[in-house]
């Protein structure tokens, strides 16, 4: 058995229950050691596990993104956090509401700390994708080391963990029947009427304390991504109507100083797990980072490795339109919370 | 390889395993002495994210009473390299057939066990038809690959269809036929192709091994064969996950572990089939 291979090694780091496992996905375009990445001055990756899902994520979405980040010239790592996936340490039905309390903060602002000594990084980018993003956010409040957010389909208030039945049955009548879907119309537009009514004051299951995370982090100025998938009565980025637009109220809350970017990816779901998405995820991501985080010194060679990505992905472009017909058009979520 | 042992734990060596045109990811959970060995067969593509937590619980499960444990991703799923939508049938039936053999040099004095969960059940009962293993533990063994790839479809479609207006819903006869008519279709992220669908009607559990009375007699070597129920969700399909992998499991793992120290232990004198009901 090898611990490393041509494009990647398997890592553990310090945990206070035992080892954090993780990948590392090894930078393409450039011979990487931990004192060229210093002298580079590089930042590194890091993806978060997605509530429960180990570090590899729907379809293996992350190690696609990993593998993309490290195509560019940025190390990338993709961890299980204590309990979830190949690392161990106790974990309870109770998940969400230990994430959502900042349950990981810690560990990953431990993480980031080590992965900057022992890989000699110019700091973390922190990817977090639904409850990850929860924990992203947490952690670049609490470390130093961390330089950029990435946050895909971000919540900023406290759901639960299972919906009791009698809700889920009536979202089911509204989305498969012509009565239910009025119904829900209605329902919107009076619970609409009563957030006018509350103008801008936050809701009850705001997670306040995540916001206050929020406002420190974003109005520090640290480059901030957030992917946003198409939602279930919505169009663009805005919150469905008679619910509490989020995005917006962090927007403002992030102050003129800020540097929050927000994009809608069209065609995927929650996961952004199908090939529309990881797509488009993975070339928003390029994108940013070029921006924010701009490597210098082996840029021919960085090209040379995005194009091999793009050659490798016309290969499947011939499936695009059998893709097209599978996408979600107002699909919230493959799996969630 | 990482083989950190803490003061409570038992050491569990990620690793990759080489194979043609890929690398296989690899957790070996080593024990000192083991009485008996265990390549664990894994759920297939989606199944397995869903059902990981429990599957790595088994694992260590088994570890602690003195059994080691290989678990594995199939070539081009999870942590594993290579492209899955150019892998087949063959190629992750021959994955058993390596790490079988890896597991069993590490020791040939021990007794080997493979367990196949859903699709890794076909995979784990071909290798054991084949000769493979002294032993064969099977949970939701499908008859074929197609009812497992029907299955971890269904699931899908449930799924997608919480989330979707009724005029964008697509069944699963919606996909089945798209995938006939040569047309790809994306399930969880993964891209299946029409050849992975017509092959999959053909990738069957030997049928010596459709009853545990039938496998005795034909193959003379103990074989369990277990059928999961809702309520060993998400190991067996179906439920939504994160609701689910939290449960305690013992419930299935203590008998069925049980049932493997008095059948296929090294100190066991069984070499025939000897049923635990």
């Amino acid at each position: 058995m090898l611990q490393a291979i041509d494009t990647r090694e398997l890592i553990a780091l310090d945990g206070l229950g035992g080892p954090i496992r993780g990948t590392f996905h090894r930078p393409h375009a450039r011979i990487w050691s931990p004192q060229a990445a210093r002298n580079a001055r590089i930042p590194g990756i890091l993806f978060l596990n997605s509530l429960s899902l180990p570090r590899a994520a729907t379809g293996d979405s992350a190690v696609h993104w990993a593998d993309s980040c490290a195509e560019r010239g940025y190390p990338s790592f993709r961890l299980d956090l204590p309990g979830l996936g190949d690392s161990t340490g106790d974990i309870t039905i109770d998940l969400l509401d230990f994430i959502n309390s900042g349950g990981y903060k810690s560990t990953v602002a431990a993480n980031v700390d080590e992965l900057v000594e022992r890989m000699g990084l110019a700091g973390v980018v922190i990817v977090g994708h639904c409850a990850g993003s929860v924990s992203a956010l947490y952690a670049a409040a609490a470390s130093k080391q961390c330089k950029g957010l990435i946050l895909m389909e971000p919540y900023f208030h406290l759901p639960q963990m299972i919906r009791p039945p009698v809700r889920r049955k009536l979202s089911e009548w509204a989305r498969s029947s012509k009565i239910g879907g009025a119904a829900s119309d209605i329902y919107d537009r009076w619970r609409n009427l009563l957030l006018q009514l509350r103008r801008e004051r936050l809701p009850g299951n705001a997670n306040f304390q995540l916001m206050s995370s929020w406002k420190r982090v974003a109005i520090s100025g640290m480059p901030i991504l957030m992917l946003k998938a198409p939602g279930l009565k919505t169009a663009g980025t805005k919150s469905r109507v008679g619910q509490f637009d989020y995005l917006q109220y962090v927007t403002k809350l992030a102050g003129s100083r800020s540097q929050v970017t927000i994009q809608l990816i069209e065609g995927t779901d929650h996961s952004f797990a199908n090939r529309v998405g990881r797509t488009a995820v993975r070339e928003q991501i390029g994108s940013w980072l070029d921006k924010y985080f701009p490597l210098s010194g082996s840029e021919e060679s960085a090209k040379a490795a995005v194009q091999a990505t793009r050659a490798r992905d016309e290969r499947s472009d011939s499936l695009k339109t059998q893709i097209v017909s599978t996408r979600l058009g107002c699909g919230a979520e493959g799996r969630s919370i | 390889m990482q083989g950190i042992q803490f003061a409570n734990q038992l050491p569990e060596h990620a690793g990759y395993f080489e194979v043609p045109g890929a690398h296989l990811y690899t957790v070996l959970h080593e024990v000192e002495d083991p009485i008996t060995r265990v390549l664990l067969v894994g759920p297939f593509a989606s199944q397995r994210h869903n059902s990981y937590l429990p599957w790595v619980r088994w694992a260590r499960f088994l570890a602690a009473n003195k059994i080691e444990v290989l678990r594995y991703d199939y070539r081009g799923i999870g942590e594993s390299t290579g492209v899955f939508d150019e892998m087949n049938f063959e190629d992750w039936s021959s994955d058993v057939q390596l790490l079988s053999s890896w597991l069993e040099a590490r020791s040939p004095h021990v007794p080997l066990l493979l367990h196949g969960l859903e699709l890794g059940a076909i995979f784990a009962g071909r290798a054991f038809h084949s000769g493979i293993a002294g032993g064969l533990l099977l949970w939701s063994a499908p008859a074929d690959a197609n009812k497992a790839l029907r299955s971890a479809l269904m699931r899908w479609v449930s799924l997608e269809q919480i989330f979707k207006c009724a005029a964008e819903r697509r069944t699963a006869s919606d996909y089945m036929r798209e995938l006939e008519s040569g047309s790809p279709q994306e399930v969880e992220g993964y891209l299946w192709s029409t050849r992975l669908w017509q092959e999959s009607f053909h990738v069957s559990l030997p049928a010596g091994l459709a009853t545990e009375e039938r496998a005795a007699s034909e193959y003379q070597r103990p074989v369990r064969i277990v059928k999961l129920a809702k309520d060993a969700v998400p190991l067996a399909n179906g439920g939504t996950p994160a609701h689910d992998e939290f449960k305690d499991f013992t419930w299935l793992f203590a008998p069925n572990m049980e049932w493997i120290l008095e059948n296929i232990s090294a100190s066991s004198k069984k070499v025939t089939y000897a049923s635990s009901h």
